[in-house]
């Protein structure tokens, strides 16, 4: 255990040193965000199903925007890894390591998550000080929420990453995934129930509940949570068995470094 | 060390394009502290091989083992006993320093990167980056880099380390310091290494054995001072002030091993390949039968190219 923390403490270290080495694109990247953040608020009333995420409210897109930012991150924390570790040449690298490339990027997702939370928190405040609403930022019931709601974009991210190596260059393709996303986290998944079987959509309901209706975890109710984080490792699984698939299929006609 | 037995693969088609059988039934086996050189021409099947002792290929059939580890049905236990540098410096993350990217990889292979201190310091004075370890890699010369990518593979601490093409693209004195580096490291840590080249300069410096792989096959299979004894050949560059006259030159190209090489007005030389060393007595009397005066005879080196290039002719040849 004492080595897959070392391993942690290594991805935490390494995602720290770049984000401030880099800190102008990191910078950038934030700009470049809450930009976007103000042009969907700007035309609000052009998407206002879009806002249908929380009841038709500012509140409802705020919240609807910052979650699918922290999917996105999170998404790309898995497939854009393994699609730039092959270009740049560290992949294979990642691929004999001892703890295996399961531990491996499992400490890739978690070191990111810290980063992307950084990155989400900074442009919520932005957000809310923008649009002047308020939101119910109960960090205890969101924290397992929000870790439930992103095995799904995990297990998408192992998907589509493990598809990447083995068609490679499908960047256009795999760009529709954040309009994918954007749907999972806008579908009514509180009201109709088979949609809480998708990939993040009833982690997204619940949030949205917690964040702009004001409820806590004990009020969503034990159950739903469990349901939600049930589904969501299903997602975990089915992405990372499809992964398996594909890596078994690259190792097999020797591409697995290749990009 | 290492034992491979059996080893076979075939890329599936795929695009329209066939089946290619990389990798034909090799068997080798490699001891601990051994410096070998796995060689072949391109697409003989040596980075099939070589990925394939990563764990990074599944074969299609065959056995790996590796310090007694089977690689093929264990994969994870037996690379705790190997490192590799497969893409020579872009095995590094360029946007960390010399010394974050050993601290990095030692993680990444289960090493503690505290406890590595003392050796994270050791290898970077050893492999010249000391001044630079708080360079980002990418600001490095090849070099340095390539330099950076060994000694991330050594930091493992793993008992054998697979290079491939260590010195492509170095300049003469970076690719002489990879081989010294090389050779001391054997010596010093007692750790296997096997490398795959094309430069037969790196080979005949610091391998003790050579493998040479054609068309997934193993044609030769011993040390390099074996191999330079076996296809030792004689050859004399013979020059001479002047032309030949017609008569001579005619004598001359009608003997085997003999070739012209230079003709000007002023001076003829020419290569002779000695399979019988009378053939040289015979070379000289011509030319002495022209009274044509001998500026020099100068032997040729016997050097490991010339040996790879016949080992894999006649491999070609025969298959």
């Amino acid at each position: 255990m004492l080595k897959k923390l070392l391993l942690l403490q290594a991805f935490l270290k390494k995602e720290f040193i770049v984000f401030r080495r880099y800190w102008v694109n990191s910078l950038g990247s934030m700009i470049t965000l809450y930009v976007i953040f103000l042009l969907v608020i700007g035309g609000f009333q052009g998407v206002r199903a879009w806002a249908g995420v929380g009841g038709d409210t500012v509140e409802g897109l705020v919240v609807g925007y910052v979650l699918w930012l922290f999917m996105l991150a999170t998404y790309q924390d898995v497939s854009h890894t393994l699609r730039s570790e092959a270009q740049e040449g560290t992949l294979e690298q990642l691929y004999m390591s001892t703890h295996g490339l399961g531990w491996v990027m499992g400490a890739k997702v978690v070191a990111g998550f810290f980063t992307n939370l950084v990155l989400v928190v900074v442009l919520l405040l932005a957000a809310l000080a923008t649009t002047g609403v308020t939101l119910n930022v109960d960090f205890l019931s969101l924290l397992p929420l929000v870790v439930g709601t992103l095995l799904g974009s995990v297990g998408i991210g192992f998907a589509i990453g493990g598809i990447t190596l083995v068609l490679k260059r499908i960047d256009s393709y795999t760009q529709m995934v954040q309009f994918l996303l954007i749907a999972l986290v806008a579908v009514p998944a509180g009201r109709v129930l088979w949609m809480r079987l998708l990939p993040c959509s009833y982690g997204s309901a619940l949030i949205t509940r917690v964040m702009v209706g004001g409820e806590s975890l004990v009020q969503l109710g034990l159950w739903n949570v469990a349901a939600m984080f049930f589904v969501g490792l299903i997602h975990l699984l089915l992405g990372f068995g499809v992964y398996k698939i594909c890596e078994r299929k690259a190792m097999l006609a020797g591409m697995l470094g290749h990009y | 060390m290492i034992r491979v037995e059996s080893l076979e693969k075939t890329y599936p088609s795929r695009k329209g394009h066939p089946a290619v059988k990389a990798v034909d039934g090799i068997s080798f086996s490699v001891q601990e502290g051994e410096l070998l050189g796995f060689l072949g021409p391109n697409g003989a099947g040596k980075t099939t091989t070589v990925k394939m002792l990563c764990g990074l290929i599944k074969p299609n059939s065959g056995q790996i083992f590796i310090n007694g580890i089977d690689l093929v049905h264990r994969r994870i236990p037996a690379l705790a006993e190997v490192s590799a540098v497969l893409e020579g410096n872009r095995n590094i993350y360029w946007r960390l320093t010399p010394r974050e990217n050993l601290e990095f990889f030692a993680a990444l292979r289960g090493q503690s990167p505290a406890r590595l201190r003392a050796d994270i310091d050791h290898y970077l004075e050893r492999f010249n980056l000391g001044e630079k370890r708080d360079v980002e890699a990418r600001k490095l010369s090849r070099g340095m880099q390539q330099k950076l990518a060994i000694a991330v593979a050594l930091i493992s601490q793993s008992k054998v380390v697979l290079l491939d093409e260590p010195t492509l693209g170095l300049d003469v004195q970076a690719s002489y310091e990879i081989r010294q580096l090389l050779t001391e490291i054997v010596k010093e840590q007692g750790r296997t290494i096997i490398l795959t080249t094309h430069d037969m300069n790196v080979v005949q410096d610091t391998c003790q054995r050579v493998i040479i792989v054609n068309e997934g096959k193993i044609v030769a299979d011993d040390s390099v001072h074996n191999l330079l004894d076996l296809f030792r050949v004689r050859v004399y560059s013979i020059t001479i002030q002047g032309q030949l006259t017609p008569s001579q030159r005619a004598s001359l190209l009608a003997m085997e091993g003999v070739v012209m090489e230079e003709e000007s007005p002023d001076r003829t030389s020419i290569s002779v390949r000695l399979e019988d060393s009378q053939i040289l007595y015979e070379v000289i009397g011509i030319l002495e039968s022209n009274h044509s005066i001998i500026e020099s005879i100068d032997q040729d080196q016997n050097n490991f190219e010339r040996v790879f290039l016949e080992i894999v002719k006649g491999g070609s040849q025969g298959a």
